[in-house]
């Protein structure tokens, strides 16, 4: 089985309760690291912090061969968790989801509570529809 | 004109169901449904494409524009919307209601 880099860890600057574990597939875990850079997330510093909910961005494509690394990080997580896809590939397969290779989106794999739209989503469309499937009702 | 890909609009007055956005879209992500109708006024009778469903599917769309360029009657446009998200997969699939409503913003 592939080994995943760790999953780095952040909170939503908006709404600190809300843990973030970024799953660095591919190219819009970049995207993800900008709304870093912005300010939008900001780097945990205490690893064994409470949180409200722990929110597992998935940002990538994902090959039948990578499925199992990216099922088994999912499990590894503690509840409470929430798995939310990250652009077109984790959502649907993106542009690649008539290849073979390709997981249609990572709800095949897991149970996921939330997409959001974008090739990538800007840091702006990220935070917002993060909040808007994980802030406070 | 928008330059911030935030979604995508549709006047629908201006759709002639072509299919040009379908041909074009990289990802297959536009769905078109339509009939043709006879038309008599004029000098002589006409068959003409009437739309009857149109649908991009945002999990799937890549914002990168080939059919707001390639839409030859400007149908499609760059909207304002944000907050592309949803809770479940078929809620990021927008119909003719949620698109129209994009256009006017």
């Amino acid at each position: 089985m592939l080994q995943l880099p760790a999953a780095t860890a952040h909170r939503v600057a908006a709404d600190p309760s809300v843990r973030v574990l970024v799953d660095e597939l591919a190219c819009c875990a970049l995207e993800v690291g900008s709304a870093v850079t912005t300010g939008l997330l900001i780097p945990e510093l205490d690893a064994h912090g409470t949180a409200r909910i722990t929110a597992v961005l998935m940002s990538g494509t994902v090959t039948h061969a990578l499925a199992p690394s990216v099922l088994a990080q999912w499990q590894s997580v503690p509840e409470p968790k929430i798995a939310i896809a990250v652009g077109a590939c984790a959502s649907s397969g993106g542009p690649y989801w008539d290849a073979p290779t390709v997981v249609t989106g990572i709800a095949d794999l897991l149970p996921t509570g939330g997409f959001i739209a974008g090739c990538p989503p800007s840091p702006s469309a990220l935070i917002e529809g993060l909040l808007a499937i994980v802030g406070p009702r | 004109m928008s330059v911030l890909r935030r979604s995508i609009g549709l006047v629908e007055q201006e759709c002639t169901s072509c299919l040009i956005c379908v041909r074009e879209c990289p990802c297959q992500c536009i769905d078109i449904e339509r009939h043709t109708e006879q038309v008599s006024e004029g000098r002589r009778p006409r068959t003409v494409h009437v739309l009857d469903a149109f649908a991009i599917d945002f999990a799937l769309c890549m914002f990168c524009g080939i059919c707001v360029d390639a839409c030859p009657t400007d149908a499609l446009l760059w909207s304002e919307t944000t907050g592309l998200a949803a809770q479940q997969r078929d809620q990021l699939v927008s119909g003719r209601a949620d698109l129209a409503l994009r256009a006017g913003d």
